[in-house]
């Protein structure tokens, strides 16, 4: 009973410890050793584990390589402020040089950001922002609202006669996502032959999303065109119209290029994906913060570009635009 | 008469027990925070410069305070071999409710910031209260109960905002309780606060007869009842507890995020009951600590900071964790076979065979 008890003690000291070893060995190899003017730099994901970031990850990784810095990348599991706080006034305590960032939430993110700004790390916000972002070093994302009004183009050359429209969000005070959502909805509402059924919000929860869609098509049969918001949307919102049985009468068009989301198009439940460039963003983000490092100005809002990938073009042009899984 | 006679017979009996297992459940807080001090010195190895610097540990003490007072609520239940998954609900719900009142009276100022505390407190009872009427009286399940709650309260949360935040926080609330300093220091007012409650209910916990009380019903419910321990009302005010505090929680959020943040929270619960357990409080009730839940809650929180600093992805956080988490229970239930068995006597030997080959 007693050595029992004790060994207990000891194996669970013994795992913290070995855990917390291992934890050192596996930076040590490409972190600390190099010159002193070498730059550090943490990257920190809107979401770990999601293509769209594991993507801009890679382009980060790749920029890093070629301009010979040292990049960290961190994620909390799920899009929550409240999770992204702590781990934000964590890398701020590691003292980086500087840090990239998608924040979760424009209101929540700011004064721990603001608090990385003046410690002197140089904040680099890529995807999402925050409110008055003057801290920031600079901003680099999609053209949200020009995404928003290709989506809406894309419904419309589906379905030239119009019809019922909807749109399948995550969450409300997304800064991306709220672009998005206003330049649809402007677009849509220029247009008397579309009739706009608003937002539904999912929780960036696939199967909350394809709930969603099927209450929505219980409620209203003749939906033409679904937009959604991005990859669990449109994840869940074909989930949804296959559910319903109509695959071919709904078009889906979704925001972001997925692994999940090509192969959707490919079975014909999306009709149209509007991909970013999160690549691209990455490496723009690194090339920004070396600059700033180095003392060099720095472009402060950079806005990229959208590509719209259907059936026709996947395999060609598009291809390039579908997102990674891993780097 | 009768009922003071009962009183006291209650006190020396559930005494004698208690001794001897608060005992034992001391060990296993010192078990944990010696686990705490090895995490602590291994971080402090690996990134001497950074990790025990006061500007580091100032951000962890800031960031577990939330946890901590809801931590107090859950420990309450917990001994009451009871469970409350609604708190991270509760608080946001509360957190919702303050807001619009404050959004209400204008937004600024201490008068609106005052009525905007005083409300979450309130509607966080009233959830609380909720909670234990279902499982007092209705004896419906705790688990049951309170994953109700958890669910309607977020979803009210929704209906009233539309899922919209709600980002109208006073200024005032934001700059000293969210990130002020207690005067003249650089210790965050947030947690100061979050220490005095914790200080308090420690005392109601293990000084007073309410304290008393909530471990009887722990131990058997039955045996409570029949020495005149009024259970049902002890369990109502103790759900009420857990749910005022997760209110007061919410105030908390909205001064420290400045929005309601309606789909955060989402592993608040969790990560507070495992908190609990970690820190030795037995999730089959009747033991238990303040101070374990304490160091329970540091265990998760110095480890994603130190992984973090060190450069490693925070999901080996969880894995740590998680396995922290059972090893607690393992002991737990270790002890409680021995303790069936009438092996306490025994159990004290190996507390004293243990210290001494420790030094």
């Amino acid at each position: 009973m007693k050595s029992n008890r004790h060994l207990v003690f000891l194996t669970t000291i013994g795992a913290v410890a070995a855990l917390s070893l291992s934890a050192c060995a596996a930076p040590s190899g490409d972190g600390s050793v190099g010159e002193p003017d070498e730059f550090n730099l943490t990257f920190i994901q809107g979401l770990a584990g999601e293509e769209f970031y594991i993507t801009m990850q890679c382009g980060v990784e790749a920029e890093a390589n070629k301009l010979g810095v040292n990049v960290n990348t961190q994620g909390a599991a799920k899009w929550d402020s409240t999770l992204q706080k702590p781990l934000v006034d964590s890398v701020v305590a590691s003292k980086p040089d500087a840090i990239l960032i998608a924040p979760n939430d424009v209101t929540a993110m700011r004064a721990p950001l603001q608090a990385a700004a003046d410690a002197g790390i140089k904040v680099i916000l890529v995807d999402t922002t925050v409110e008055d972002p003057s801290f920031a070093t600079a901003e680099i994302s999609s053209d949200n609202t020009g995404g928003g009004l290709a989506g809406f183009d894309a419904i419309k050359e589906l379905n030239p006669d119009g019809g019922k429209v909807l749109i399948i969000g995550t969450d409300p005070g997304v800064s991306t996502t709220d672009a998005r959502i206003a330049g649809f909805e402007e677009a849509v509402k220029a247009d008397d032959s579309f009739e706009y059924l608003g937002v539904q919000w999912s929780r960036n929860d696939p199967a909350e999303a394809a709930k969603l869609v099927n209450a929505a098509l219980a409620k209203d049969p003749d939906i033409v065109g679904i937009f959604a918001i991005n990859i669990n949307a449109a994840e869940g919102s074909a989930t949804g119209v296959r559910q319903a049985g109509k695959e071919g009468s709904v078009n889906v068009v979704s925001f972001d290029a997925g692994a999940a989301q090509v192969q959707a198009l490919r079975d014909g439940i999306i009709q149209a994906l509007v991909a970013q460039q999160p690549a691209l963003i990455g490496s723009e983000g690194v090339a920004a913060a070396v600059s700033a490092l180095k003392g060099e100005s720095v472009e402060k809002k950079t806005q990229t570009g959208f590509q719209v990938l259907t059936l026709d073009n996947i395999d060609t042009t598009g291809q390039d635009y579908i997102y990674k899984s891993s780097c | 008469m009768t009922q003071s006679n009962v009183t006291t017979s209650v006190n020396t009996e559930t005494s004698n027990q208690r001794n001897a297992l608060t005992r034992l459940a001391s060990i296993q807080s010192l078990q944990i925070a010696l686990v705490l001090l090895v995490i602590f010195l291994v971080f402090s190895l690996l990134a001497p410069t950074i990790f025990p610097q006061w500007s580091n540990l100032r951000q962890i003490v800031q960031n577990v305070a939330i946890l901590a007072v809801l931590g107090i609520g859950m420990t309450f239940v917990i001994i009451t071999a009871g469970i409350d998954l609604s708190v991270g609900s509760v608080l946001v719900f509360s957190g919702v409710v303050s807001a619009k009142a404050m959004q209400a009276l204008g937004s600024q100022g201490w008068g609106t910031a005052l009525v905007g505390v005083i409300v979450a407190i309130g509607v966080g009872l009233l959830w609380g209260l909720l909670n234990g009427f279902l499982v007092a009286k209705a004896k419906v399940p705790a688990l049951i109960v309170t994953l109700g709650t958890l669910g309607a309260a977020l979803g009210l949360a929704q209906v009233i905002t539309n899922g919209v935040d709600i980002r109208a926080v006073p200024k005032e609330l934001s700059d000293t309780v969210g990130y002020g300093n207690v005067w003249g220091t650089t210790i965050p007012l947030i947690t100061l606060i979050a220490l005095i409650l914790v200080v308090i209910f420690a005392v109601v916990l293990h000084k007073t007869k309410f304290g008393l009380h909530t471990y009887a019903i722990g131990s058997s419910e039955e045996a409570a009842r029949r020495v005149g321990v009024k259970v049902d009302r002890h369990l109502i005010a103790v759900y009420a507890l857990s749910g005022g505090l997760a209110g007061f929680g919410g105030i908390l959020s909205l001064s420290q995020f400045g929005t309601t943040a309606i789909a955060g929270q989402s592993q608040t619960n969790l990560n507070v009951i495992a908190a609990v357990v970690i820190g030795g409080t037995s999730i089959f009730g009747g033991v238990g600590t303040i101070f374990g839940t304490m160091l329970g809650l540091f265990i998760p929180a110095v480890l994603q900071n130190g992984f973090v600093i060190v450069g490693l992805q925070p999901f080996w956080q969880q894995v740590a964790v998680g396995t922290v988490l059972v090893a607690a229970v393992f002991v737990d239930q270790r002890r409680r076979n021995a303790a069936t068995r009438g092996a306490s006597a025994k159990a004290k030997n190996s507390l004293t065979a243990l210290w001494s080959k420790k030094q």
